[in-house]
């Protein structure tokens, strides 16, 4: 047995004629063979990652835009519904064909699709509904654009809040905090 | 209108799914989402659809479905863009997938729908001359 095997291993085909795949070569280069098929193997499958660099670097991607996401996030939170103080004399709620309150107006303005603007309706409905001399008007800012324009709002809801002569005093886009209305309803009725 | 719930849930397994793209490059897993995207944009995103049959408590708001279906329609454009990416140059597929995952983890943790805001400046836009 151990003298064919040898026999075979040393025995050389004439040139020209291809060596069988099997048997004679696979001893002498078992160890490296297996290797790189292996690492072939490993390779083809959705590895293309590992391969190249391994997945730590994308993992870092990943956590890359998460954090860039998040403080975007809490960035546009952070603007959501803040009450700034504001000036201007235009006599919006004439030229809206609206009453005033008698102490302050809390002027909405809305659009269609805006789920923000159906909760501010309720935030500063249960406001006007509770505090005297208050009134919240809600128009579409659709229905007038040129108003709009003027008065710079960019987005919808925005809040006008109005003291008794229809001057703006505060304004606040996106859906606003209730104790900020009410602070601002405070400034608006001094 | 539509619970707003449901498309926030959905954002989320969104956002984890499109992670474990981004991690593994897989394009099979990234055509699967933009299947659920193509869904979502028929007002059937499965993961929406889960949410519906779990027990939760009646909605306290609505909103309106077609910004939402919009949204998923932009996904899905990503999605496509993805696969492409990922079967050919892999830089734009991770760019595409990252931009996607950026959108739906900004909705699902903080309720902002990028899509829907696209949808109304083109609403305004075009309705504005309509």
């Amino acid at each position: 047995m151990r003298a064919d095997r040898a026999a075979r291993a040393t025995y050389r085909f004439p040139s020209g004629v291809r060596r069988p795949a099997s048997g004679v070569r696979r001893p002498a280069s078992a160890g490296g063979g297996r290797r790189e098929a292996g690492g072939r193997e490993a390779g083809g499958e959705g590895g293309k990652a590992e391969r190249e660099l391994g997945v730590r670097p994308y993992v870092l991607v990943l956590i890359a835009v998460l954090v860039a996401t998040t403080l975007v996030g809490l960035l546009w939170r952070s603007q959501q519904g803040r009450v700034r103080p504001a000036t201007g004399d235009v006599d919006l709620l004439a030229e809206l064909g609206e009453q005033p309150g008698e102490r302050a107006t809390l002027l909405q303005f809305s659009s269609a699709f805006c789920a923000p603007c159906r909760a501010t309706r309720r935030v500063l409905g249960d406001i006007a509904a509770v505090t005297p001399g208050v009134r919240h008007v809600e128009v579409d800012a659709e229905q007038h654009l040129g108003l709009v324009r003027r008065l710079n709002v960019l987005k919808t809801p925005t809040t006008l809040v109005l003291d008794a002569n229809q001057s703006i005093t505060d304004r606040a886009a996106g859906l606003p905090r209730k104790e900020h209305v009410l602070a601002a309803l405070d400034r608006a009725v001094r | 209108m539509i619970d707003p719930r449901a498309p926030r849930f959905a954002a989320w397994i969104t956002t984890a799914v499109l992670a474990v793209v981004l991690l593994t490059h897989s394009a099979a897993l990234l055509t699967l989402q933009a299947a659920v995207f193509a869904l979502g944009a028929y007002g059937r995103n499965p993961y929406a659809l889960l949410w519906k049959r779990l027990p939760h408590s009646p909605p306290t708001d609505l909103e309106a479905a077609e910004p939402v279906r919009f949204a998923q329609g932009v996904g899905l454009a990503f999605a496509v863009l993805g696969v492409v990416g990922l079967l050919t140059w892999t830089p734009l597929g991770l760019l595409a997938t990252a931009a996607a995952l950026a959108a739906a983890f900004l909705n699902a943790a903080f309720g902002f729908c990028l899509g829907c805001v696209i949808y109304l400046l083109f609403r305004r836009t075009v309705g504005a001359h309509a």
